[in-house]
């Protein structure tokens, strides 16, 4: 296979992985918690969207709107539900909530849908595949990475402009001085949660046409995003989109030169390797203990 | 009865009737006993690890399943003695799971549970794709062990090898955490630092914790693959994972009777539950967040706050030095009447 047609391929899973990874980051470096449910918001996201599209029979774009929408409303439900109490807690706690909740989400999934496994139609049929040079692209990656691509650049703007942006980053730095300056902070937590659950809501509609749609999908693609936002040192939502890049791109060269059954260890074994040599990531900083 | 009486009295009874239970049980309800006392067994290796020491490690199904590999296949495979074959899977486990411990020595918090997350999928795929080893999706059948030429065939029978492995560990371990090493992993739990400028060295005990936690792992795992008779690698994935997760935080974190508990409802219940996976993934979940939430010291914690159970004090001699105190404060109360 022609090595650019796989970085192209690669660059497209790469940006699903970003909105995963940033989701996990924004989440860790607001409230300290590593969600091991966002797997299933994406599934859940996922199966909005075949819903939306597939038996209600409506557009694309709508079901990604609803699917973006809703995962954002689940979010803040979560946030307001489990994790506004439990904002002190031991990091196992934390964590193990999350793992609950994972659960809990694929059984609420397999309860309508049961144990099939559902493919979503390709959207471009009868497009035929792009050609530029020797590499060959198809629409279905382009329109993965443009949404991918707008979604952080409005992202980005959110956090740079807007009022509640800065607040949030605000929060992020400093949570007891972002009380102290009247920051309702509560409202913050509900809000990057919402925001996390969303990308990881649009990546699931994104996901949807390319991969298979089954109750466990999640597991891989939060692994991809751990890796992704390991490699990115867990704080950095830059660094977790380009560790995320860097992640679909070595998979797909490993599916394409060495073999597909390696495709699906080598996000594992990123993560295993990095957190052995750099124990903080590739572009975090070595944590200072306080004592 | 006095609530002492009872609790001194407690186990030896509880053994007793456990001993004589096959011959009322059936080979359904048998077999359901043996998966608790195999659940028993991974518990409290979990309990030492995720319990007392603290440290939030996701490998414990890989580690499980690692154990019923290395047992199965060495049965099947090179016709070993199932007696060398058990020890040797709680010892492949053991160095396997003791790798655990570098990273847990240089990271913190959630990177230990990712680099141990990547490394349970990672044998699950092991498991999967190295075929001539593993038989991957096909799975490995386990015949009965036998002891001196007498077929162990049956779950009537496994049964009391299961339960004599099973109060040898839970005596072990209950020595461990009552010893020095089971407060150094607690001062570990709480505050790495302090372990550290108390004279604890973070390293070793860590080390230690790690390798006994897998020890049982693989012991469990050698003693379902006997149990179930045939083994896939779908039976040591996430879900395995959480169902051992829920067994010792509903049973109770950093208590003995937590792992026992624990087991006890959490191998019946998915039982009752069989062909549902939806409603036993809710209710695992489900329980799992809620027990955390309103009772974060499990079922243990609640026996013993309303005293069914006995209190458990990390130190061997805390029943002398009660009765001491006791026998001090009526020499003091016989004086006073005087």
């Amino acid at each position: 296979m022609d090595a650019l047609t796989l970085v192209v391929a690669g660059l497209a899973n790469g940006s699903l992985y970003a909105l995963v990874a940033l989701g996990l980051v924004l989440i860790y470096k607001t409230q300290d918690v590593v969600n091991f449910a966002h797997g299933e918001i994406l599934m859940v996201g996922a199966f909005i969207g075949y819903t939306i599209f597939q038996i209600l029979g409506w557009s694309y774009p709508l079901a990604l709107i609803a699917a973006v929408l809703l995962c954002g409303v689940l979010g803040a439900l979560i946030e307001r539900i489990a994790f506004r109490r439990l904002a002190h807690e031991h990091h196992i706690t934390l964590a193990m909530v999350t793992v609950g909740l994972s659960f809990t989400l694929k059984g609420a999934a397999r309860l309508p849908f049961g144990g099939d496994i559902y493919t979503f139609p390709p959207l471009f049929s009868d497009t035929p595949p792009i050609v530029v040079g020797t590499a060959v692209i198809s629409p279905q990656s382009l329109v993965t990475i443009g949404v991918a691509v707008a979604l952080t650049l409005l992202l980005w703007f959110f956090f740079r402009s807007t009022t509640m942006g800065k607040q949030m980053r605000a929060t992020q730095q400093n949570l007891r001085g972002a009380q102290l300056v009247g920051i309702n902070t509560g409202r913050i937590f509900s809000g990057t949660w919402a925001l996390a659950c969303a990308a990881g809501g649009a990546a699931g509609v994104l996901a949807a046409p390319v991969s298979l749609l089954y109750p466990d999908m999640g597991t891989n693609f939060l692994l991809k995003g751990f890796a992704a936002a390991v490699l990115g040192g867990f704080e950095s939502i830059p660094g977790a989109i380009v560790g995320a890049l860097i992640i679909g791109v070595i998979e797909m060269l490993f599916g394409g030169y060495i073999s597909t059954a390696f495709q699906q260890v080598s996000a594992f074994c990123i993560i295993i390797v990095v957190l052995f040599v750099r124990p903080h990531g590739l572009f975090g900083h070595k944590p200072t203990h306080r004592v | 009865m006095r609530a002492a009486t009872v609790h001194k009295w407690f186990a030896p009874v509880l053994l007793l009737v456990l001993l004589v239970t096959p011959l009322l049980t059936d080979r359904y309800i048998q077999y359901v006993l043996n998966l608790v006392i195999i659940y028993v067994i991974i518990g409290i290796g979990l309990n030492l690890l995720l319990g007392y020491a603290g440290q939030f490690a996701f490998a414990h199904a890989a580690l499980m399943g690692i154990g019923a590999y290395t047992a199965a296949l060495l049965v099947y495979r090179l016709h070993v003695s199932f007696w060398i074959a058990l020890p040797a899977a709680g010892i492949v486990a053991t160095i396997i799971g003791s790798l655990g411990a570098l990273p847990a020595l240089r990271m913190k918090r959630v990177y230990l549970a990712l680099v141990t997350l990547a490394f349970a999928e990672l044998i699950q795929w092991v498991m999967i794709h190295w075929k001539w080893l593993t038989y991957g999706t096909d799975g490995v059948k386990l015949k009965a062990p036998e002891f001196f030429g007498f077929s162990m065939h049956g779950d009537h029978r496994t049964f009391y090898l299961l339960l004599l492995i099973a109060v040898l560990l839970y005596v072990f371990a209950k020595r461990i955490v009552e010893s020095r090493i089971g407060r150094a992993l607690v001062a570990i739990r709480e505050n790495e630092i302090v372990a550290q400028c108390n004279g604890i060295s973070v390293a070793r005990t860590k080390g230690l914790v790690f390798a006994l936690s897998a020890f049982y792992a693989g012991i469990g795992g050698a003693l379902f693959a006997v149990t179930l008779g045939f083994i896939v690698p779908e039976s040591f994935g996430m879900f395995q994972l959480v169902i051992h997760f829920s067994i010792v935080v509903i049973g109770g974190l950093i208590s003995m009777y937590g792992s026992v508990l624990g087991a006890l409802l959490l191998t019946t219940l998915p039982e009752l539950l069989r062909g549902f996976q939806s409603l036993q993934e809710i209710i695992f979940g489900v329980l799992l967040m809620v027990f955390i939430l309103v009772m974060p010291a499990g079922l243990a914690g609640l026996g013993k706050r309303k005293g069914w159970l006995p209190q458990e004090i990390l130190s061997r001699n805390w029943r002398a030095l009660r009765d001491r105190q006791a026998a001090a404060a009526r020499d003091a109360a016989s004086r006073e009447n005087r």
